[in-house]
Parts: structure tokens; sequence; C-alpha cells
């Protein structure tokens, strides 16, 4: 039996909801300094041209305008940003893609900036463009990408990133199948659409080279050696401030050319710059889910036991190289890992186009993996003339389990999660059932495999801690970690509750400033309560060894078994208030603050050169039982009811959890079913919301959750990290939901009311072929 | 955004603010949920705003029941329309196209002049007071007044007959003949709010005792530059028993109703799927 706890596992409202609900929450667009300027760009007409001349002079000479900088500025002495270094903050001679920055002006007001950006002439010289993948792979297409070691890394001049790997005899395993399905399936641009625009404000001292940037980043201390590299300057000497920030869901992983422009315009000028964006600047300039086609060829034996994976990627990685072209890292897991997979092969390769760039977006590669791997079995199944929740159930994970690429399932929800979608959801009767006449139901299932406790990706996945406990009780915690709205910090006050009795009125989270908190690797991986808890937990120990000691020695009793509640220390008859414990520490000998700090490192591995190793404190699995009713008349699907069912190790706030579920879903059912960058040669032909159908509260069918709790020891109170988790076989299930409904399967996403209608059209036409 | 606003709070001052403005730049603004989004993307450096939105006179603001008909003013809001129990009852087709309008809070300040005079082809309100056969009901700043049918009024994409003199002050629906009807708003979107029809189709079909069709109206959002009434499809069901329609009757129906629908391709729709749905839709509304 697990302990007994008085605040985890009881819902708590967030500690920033009032701020949010009334206004009061001060996001970077709240931000005003004195003498603070505004700051726009000018962004390439084409997304594919040369650059002939730039002229700025009548922008400088507008009323206002205070600085123009373009790449031939003085003050533009710049590194190359973006993980391969492959991406000119400022873009001279060409540009590629049209997100391309060319110029910026500072100004005192938003509106003279953006006016002056109308005054700048660009003389171009427009070229095609290659917008197809493919088409940027042969010989006769020219380089895309100047900066790009496609030619000695990977033997093409316009690959920009490739994975490989593999486990398990491929070839003895196809030999064993009796099913094999092999399938191509196509991915959509879609975007975060954070409710708070990207932003930053960036102060620049010239007497001791210091620089403060309030910023929306979601990882400030991988941001602050980005911004250093970006622009020649110790990191240290950067400030990093996050104000709060409105949705990040990856968007903010990596740092944008809009950052360091920003900084070049606060240098030339000499005054603090800021600039926001705008609704359209978000959806063009806002990095991607990554888009992708994935060739997937699976097999199982007579039984229904998977024997192997085949899968060869191509993805369109936009002119430059961000996040997204790195998703294998956990692609890779999925193809190898999701269920009891004896053998995989996995290539990728991600391509340079004159498209825009993808980056991180919430399960990082995981939906568009999982969406072609369970409708494969779904395939599979009926090909073997099984049941869809039975394949399922017998190929998968369960606990103890070392998969192929070395992933070690200490514990493991991966068979009560499905268990429990299929029997809340009656799946086998709906699956049965008839469809309908023009409103046709249907139920499918999806699974997911993730990461739940970090993921060590960069050489350090840890979180420090400061702890102070101040002469009146209050607890102040200091984390390295970032609160962008999931609820982490929350969390870290109803750890600090439950472990040292201290009211909730009395805890104060600091965690926005990188010049006070200690080092943390960000807000990615669903790691933010598992790394952030687990360092909040090991400093809390430290801290009650000195409360232990000094109440030892203030009550004259001999024990270490004190109970921490009520803003008091007691042991059997003998009581003492921590308040006054932390007072006589600092005014009685031998004086000393009621302080500690301390670095939790999860104890995952860094993979080796073949992406193998336990590269995460523990896993998180999912099953997703989803209905839809699909109206033939319009082509639409609603999703009626959603099961969702997940080993989150330990609830630790029911009601944040669920919150992460609901928003989950939503950004998972966009995915599936209305969401859509449309790109048209290069260029975006839907940036609002009127034309990009991000799913309103409305749309949002009723949620059934079921957490499955398998106390990891690895997490706090036995928690796994639950965040990314929703989203990912939202997509997949919903699919395979319209296929039972229809008996038509779709193997690219969004799953429009156009597709629907297309897709019963030649449905209808074949079913007369045969009549006649 | 900078400009000027004049408020105004009774007719007289509408009419006279109009008037004194005749010679300059001036956009009228009661909820502001289109014109905002439309100011930001031009120069408002020489626009005035005649703000009517605390207009008190009751022409322009009440529904009112009258012998012929109902009669809607001009700044009544899509909300008001939606919780009118009489609107609910005997015109179906109003209720469901405000009802579903944008999302609560824009339905709380959208008016109906506002829906008419942004002269959208999917505007909801405006399809299905086509479909009603509304007539406007227009004055001018020299206290001058004119009705006109409102299919009559809306003369192209973004173009009415509307002067620049002149307001909508409020709008007329005939009154139905028999309470046997057949009245609705479908609406085809890929969202249950916050959405523009893709495809719209307005009707309201009366028929007497016996189920003899005696009046049709039939309106088509989205499918053209300006919001269609559907006269053949409307002309071919008078007459006709609705309890004998064929299935051949209601193929043909809605052929009908396809001959006023020329759309386009765009972003959020093919041409093809345009078609498609108002074809398929046009067959269900007699099931």
């Amino acid at each position: 039996m697990e302990k007994e706890l008085k605040v985890i596992g009881k819902s708590h409202r967030k500690l920033d909801g009032k701020e949010r609900v009334s206004g009061k929450a001060v996001y970077g667009h709240d931000i005003e300094l004195p003498n603070m300027l505004h700051g726009s760009i000018l962004r390439t007409a084409h997304p594919c041209a040369e650059i002939i001349s730039i002229d700025t002079s009548k922008a400088e000479a507008l009323e206002g305008v205070e600085c123009v900088i373009t790449a031939d500025d003085d003050v533009y002495d710049v590194n190359n940003i973006s993980y391969k270094r492959d991406h000119p903050i400022l873009k001279k001679g060409t540009v590629n893609c049209n997100r391309d920055e060319i110029a910026a002006v500072a100004a005192r007001t938003k509106e003279i900036a953006d006016k002056a950006l109308q005054l700048i002439e660009v003389e171009y010289n427009v070229k095609k463009g290659i917008y197809d993948p493919v088409e940027a792979l042969k010989n006769e297409a020219p380089q895309i990408n100047e900066f790009g070691k496609g030619k000695e890394q990977f033997g093409n001049k316009n690959m920009a990133e490739s994975f490989h790997y593999e486990h398990g005899n491929l070839e003895e395993q196809k030999a064993k199948s009796k099913v094999i399905v092999k399938r191509t399936y196509e991915l959509p641009r879609v975007t975060h659409a954070c409710m708070a625009t990207s932003n930053i404000t960036a102060e620049f001292s010239p007497f001791d080279g210091r620089l403060t940037l309030w910023s929306s980043t979601q990882v400030p201390f991988l941001y602050q050696r980005d911004i250093a590299h970006a622009l020649k300057m110790e990191p240290s000497k950067i400030r990093i401030i996050q104000p709060i920030i409105g949705g990040g869901f990856g968007s903010k992983l990596d740092m944008h050319p809009f950052e360091p422009i920003c900084v070049l315009l606060a240098k030339k000028s000499g005054k603090p710059v800021q600039i926001l964006f705008s609704r359209e600047e978000e959806f063009v300039l806002s990095p991607t889910r990554q888009p992708m086609v994935i060739d997937l060829t699976t097999g199982c034996d007579e039984n229904g036991k998977f024997t192997f994976r085949e899968v060869e990627i191509i993805k369109d990685n936009g002119a430059y190289t961000s996040w997204g072209a790195t998703t294998p890292f956990v692609m890779m897991q999925s193809y190898s890992s999701l269920y009891q997979v004896p053998a995989c092969k996995f290539d990728s390769h991600a391509v340079y186009t004159n498209n825009p760039f993808a980056g991180s977006f919430r399960g990082y590669g995981n939906p568009q993996a999982t969406f072609s791997i369970e409708t494969n079995i779904d395939l599979m199944a009926e090909e073997l003339g099984m049941d869809q929740s039975e394949i399922r159930l017998i190929n998968a994970n369960y606990k103890g389990e070392v998969t192929g690429q070395g992933l070690h399932f200490k514990t493991c929800g991966a068979i009560p999660a499905l268990e429990k979608v299929i029997d809340e959801s009656d799946f086998e009767k709906a699956n049965a059932e008839p469809k309908g006449d023009r409103y046709k139901k249907g139920i499918g299932l999806g699974s997911m495999l993730h990461v739940g406790g970090g993921a060590k990706i960069y050489r350090s996945d840890g979180c420090g801690t400061v702890l102070k406990l101040d002469d009146y009780g209050y607890l102040t915690i200091i984390t390295g970690s970032n609160e962008i709205g999931q609820g982490s910090e929350t969390v870290l006050a109803m750890i600090a509750m439950e472990e040292l009795g201290i009211a909730e009125e009395k805890i104060k989270v600091i965690n926005t400033d990188t010049d006070v908190k200690p080092w943390d690797v960000g807000v990615h991986a669903s790691r933010t309560s598992f790394v952030a808890g687990n360092s909040l937990l090991g400093a809390i120990k430290l801290m009650k060894e000195k409360l232990n000691k000094k109440a030892v020695a203030l009550l004259d009793v001999v024990t270490d078994d004190w109970e921490y509640a009520d803003g008091k220390m007691t042991f059997n008859e003998f009581e003492i208030k921590i308040d006054k414990v932390a007072r006589e520490m600092h005014f009685g000998t031998p004086h000393e603050l009621c302080t500690v700090n301390y670095f939790y490192e999860p104890p995952s591995k860094f993979q080796d050169k073949d992406f193998k190793g336990d590269v995460s404190g523990n896993y998180a699995f999912a099953s997703q039982a989803i209905e839809v009713e699909v109206d033939t008349v319009t082509g639409n699907v609603e999703v009626l009811n959603v099961h969702v069912s997940q080993d989150v190790g330990r609830v630790l706030n029911p009601i944040g959890l669920q919150g992460q579920m609901e928003g989950g879903l939503a950004t998972g059912i966009g995915y599936a079913l209305t969401e859509e960058m449309i790109y048209e040669n290069g260029e975006l032909k839907n940036p609002s919301f009127h034309g990009y159908k991000l799913l309103t509260a409305t749309d949002m069918p009723p949620v059934h959750f079921y957490p499955i709790e398998t106390y990891d020891e690895a997490g706090p109170y036995g928690s796994k990290g639950a965040g990314e988790a929703p989203l990912i076989p939202t997509a997949a299930a919903i699919a395979n939901a319209v296929s039972n409904a229809l008996g038509v399967t779709f193997y690219s996403l969004p799953i429009t009311a156009e597709k629907v209608l297309r897709a019963l059209k030649e449905q209808k036409e074949k079913n007369k072929e045969v009549l006649v | 955004m900078d400009f000027e606003v004049i408020n105004t709070t009774t007719s007289d001052e509408l009419l006279k603010a109009i008037a004194a403005n005749q010679n300059s730049n001036f956009r009228i603004g009661a909820g502001f949920t289109d014109l905002i989004n439309q100011l930001k993307k031009q120069n408002t450096e020489e626009l005035t705003i005649i703000n009517i939105a605390q207009l008190k006179d009751e022409a322009y603001t009440q529904i009112v029941e009258e012998a012929d008909g109902l009669r809607i003013g001009t700044l009544a809001t899509a909300s008001d329309i939606v919780d009118n129990n009489f609107i609910r009852e005997n015109y179906p087709v109003l209720h469901q196209a405000a009802s579903k309008l944008a999302c609560t809070q824009i339905r709380n300040v959208a008016t109906l002049g506002g829906n008419i005079c942004n002269v959208s082809p999917s505007g909801d309100m405006t399809a299905s007071l086509i479909a009603l056969k509304a007539t406007c009901h227009i004055v001018d700043c020299n206290g001058g007044e004119r009705a006109e049918l409102l299919s009559d009024f809306i003369i192209g994409l973004k173009k009415t007959t509307l002067k620049k003199n002149e307001i909508i002050k409020n709008i007329t629906i005939p009154m139905n003949d028999h309470h046997n009807i057949i009245s609705g708003y479908e609406k085809v979107g890929s969202r249950k709010s916050m959405e523009i029809a893709i495809v719209s189709l307005g009707y309201h079909i009366q028929m007497n005792n016996d189920g003899t069709i005696t009046d049709a109206g039939v309106s088509c959002g989205a499918v053209a530059p300006t919001i269609p009434f559907a006269t053949s499809a409307c002309d071919f069901l008078l007459g006709k028993d609705i309890q004998d329609l064929t299935e051949a009757d209601k193929e043909e129906f809605a052929n009908k109703v396809m001959e006023y629908a020329s759309p386009i391709s765009d972003v959020r729709a093919s041409e093809w799927y345009r078609k498609e749905v108002l074809f398929n839709l046009s067959q269900t509304i007699f099931s």
C-alpha cells in the first residue's frame, strides 16, 4: 500500500489561476520600459529569390524611426543560429522561405515601425523554389541552404538530417509473418496556436555589456546559451526573465531570428526594444509540427503477434533546420517499442525545401508515428480476422520489458489502460453495431508510449532547487523549472505543503529569472513535475535534516521522526512551530538561515550512437477509445466520446491532470479532423483563425478519463510525466473510428469533411460498378 | 488605430451625424464585431466612426409583432433574436441562423443591421431573412424613408443599394399564412462555433392544412457572390403536396437549388465540396 497523503492526490486550484482569469496576469505584451521602442521586421515578399538591393533610406528618414538594421549593418556581428548553424539571423544575397527576415526597424510606436517597413525598398530576382522534398533530392535541384552539410554528411546536398535505427533480425521476422501491411501516410503542418503571440523585450546596457530579455521562451537556460552564441556574448551576461507565458506547447523550445534581432535593435538604438507578433505573424512565423510522409510496413504471425516494423520517412525540413528535424528521437521509440516489436528498421530523412521549417510541438513526432502504427494495426487485424482490441492486448507492453531499443519498463500500465478503455467504451459492442443511415457511428482504438521521466537529450536533464524558510514560517521555492501554464508550480507547492505541513498561502514559487534560479533544462518531454518534483523533494529532505537537528536541540529530545503538519513539527508529546525553529536557527548560535539547495539529475542514460539506451526515468503509457459520428451529407465527423486511460504513475493534482487531458485532446482532435496550414508554393494561405480551424470549447466531446496508477519509484510519489501523452494517440483512434463507421481507411490528416465526402462518393461509385 | 468617434443616442443625433459627415469618410458601428477587424486592415487616420451602439430609439432596437408581420430593429442583436419566442415558433429559419452565428460573446453584441450591411455571402441572419422574404426599411438623413426587399437591397459582392446618407432602421418579415411550416437553417462548417458558413441553406416552406405547399422561400449562402433566393426551386414546390414528394421530386428540387450555386474554391473548401454539400442538404430538408 502506498502511504496515505494529505495534499497530493487531491484537487488543488492553480496558484496563478486568479491572476489569469481576472486579467491581472502580466504577459510579455504588458511589459513597458522607460523609453522603450517598438520593433518590426521586414520579411521577404517571395519565398525563393535573390536579393539584388535593399534601400532603407526612406524608412530611416521617417519621423519616429530610431534605427533600421540589415545584415550589412555594423551592429550585425553575429553567428548563424539553429542546432545545425544553418540559419542566418538576417538574410542577404538570397531568401529561402516565406519567413526570411531582411531588415528590422525600431521606432517610437508600433504604427511608425510598420509604416517604415513599407518604405524599405527591396529588389528581388524571383526564383521558382522547390516545395517538395522529393524534388529537392534530385540531382538537378539547386542547393537550397548554402550552409547545409548534406553532401559531406549524407551524400545529398539538400539532405538536412538523417537517422537510422534497427534492432532484431528483420528478414527472419518477415519470413515468420502471416500478414504484411504496407501503407503510406501523409501528415500535415499544424501550428501551436498559442493564445499569447510570441514576444520579446530587450534591454542592453552599454556600460557593463549586460543584456536583459523578457522572453516567452520555455527553455530559459538553453535560450541564454543560444542568444549568447548568436550574438557572440558571454551567456552569464544575459538575464532571461519570463513574464507569464500564454501557451508554449513546444513552440518556444528553439530561439528564432526575431529574438536576436530585437537585441540588435536595442544595441543600435541604445534603448529597450519590444517586438510583439501579430496573429498573422504568429501563424506564419512560429514553428510548426513536422510534416512528413511515412512509408510503414508491418507484419504479424498467424496468432496476431507482431513480427516487425520497417519505416521510411521523408520530412520536409524547410529552408533551415530546427527541432522538427530531430523528431526521430521520439519516433524511433514508438516504432521500436510501442507494443512488443521483435525487429525494427527505421530511416528518416529531413530534406531542405523552400518551405518554412518545423519545430517541436507537444508529442514531438509521436502523433505522426502513432497514427501510422495504429492504422496499420487495424488493417492487420482486419486481414487476420482478429478483433482490434485483442490484437493490441496480446502485443501490449508489459512490466519488466526491456525493448529492442533498450527502454526498460520498470512499471507499465499499458495493458490496464487498454483494458480500461475497451471496457468503459463497451468497445466490442460498439465496434460491431450497425452504423446508421445519414449519421454513421464508429469507434476506434489507439495507444501510445512516451517518456515519463524526462529524456536525456542534453548532457544534463536535471533541475536545481533552492529553498528558503524565513523567520515567519513562509517558504520560498526557487526552482529552475518553468511554468508555461501546465500547472507544475502548483504541483511543487503541493509537494511542499505535503512534506513540510506549511499552508499554501505561506508558499511562494520563484521561477522566472535566470539570474536568480538554479539551472534546469526547460519545459519539454513532459518532464517538469517529474524532474522539478524530485529536485524539490531532495531539497526538502535537506531542509528537514536542518530543522530536525534544531528541533532536537531546542526540545531536548532525541529523534529523527518528526511529523510536519499545520505549521508545526511534532514528535509524541513534543511540539514546536516550524517558524520558531527557523527563528532560533537565525538568532540562536551558530546563527544560520534555514536555506538549502539541491540539484537532481535523473537516473536516465544518454543513448548510444545506435540510439539505444534507457533514455528516460520512466515511461508513460496510454490508450484511447474514441466514438465518432460521421454525417454522410456534409462529411463532418463529430467526436461523441473520448475514453482515455493513462499510466500517470500516480495522480498528483487531479484537476490539473484533467486539464492536461482535455487540453491535449483538443489539440489531438484538431490534428485529426480540422487543423492544417495550407501552403502553396511556399506561401501560407490561411494565416488566421478564420481559415485555420482550431477547435473551440464547443467542439469538445465529453472526456472520460481513467488514470492508471503504477507507482513508479523513479517519480515523485510514484508519478510519471503526463503532459504530452493525451494528444498522441488521438488522431490514430479517431481515424480508426471513422474507418469503422464508413468502411474507408484514411491515410492522411486531417480527415476533413471534404476528404470524407470524396471517399464516400468513390465508395458509392465502386459499389455501383460491382452491381453492374 | 486612430479615428474620430461620434456617439449618438437618439435617431435625431444619428441622422445629424450622418448629414454632417457627407463629405468625409465615415463608417457606422454598432456591435463592431466585423468593423474592428476591417479597420485593422486599413488606414484609419481620416476615418470617423458613428457609434450607434447606445442609440435608444425603439424603432431601431425593438422586436415588435405587428398585424401583418414582425418588425425587427436594426440594432437587435443576434442574442435578442435567439431569445425571442415569437421568432423561435414562427420563423425557425431565423432563430437557427442567429443561434449558429459565431459564439455567445459575439451574438451578444452583433446586430442584425450589421450582419445585413456587411453583405457577406455567408451572413447567417441575412441568408435566413432572404428565405423569409424580408423587407428593409431605410431612412436618410433628410428624414426620407424607403422600403426595399432584402434580396433586391443586396446587389453584388459587398454591394447594396444603401446610399451614403442612408441607414437601415429596421426590417419586416411577412406573417406566416399557415402554422404548418418546414423551416430551418443548415450551416456547414468544421467548427460548432466561431465558424463562417462554408455552405448554408435557409428554407421556410408553408403548407395549408391539407399539406399543399402555399409559399416557399429558399436561400443559399456562401455559394455565390450574393445570397441568392432560389426562385425556381421555390416555384417548383408551390402547389405540391408535401406528403407526396417523391425521391425524384426531392432530387429535382435540389437540382433547381443548384442553379443558383456558382461557388469558388478557397482555403476553406473547394467548389466541388460546396456543390456536393448544397445538393445533399437540399435533398434532406423534407425528411
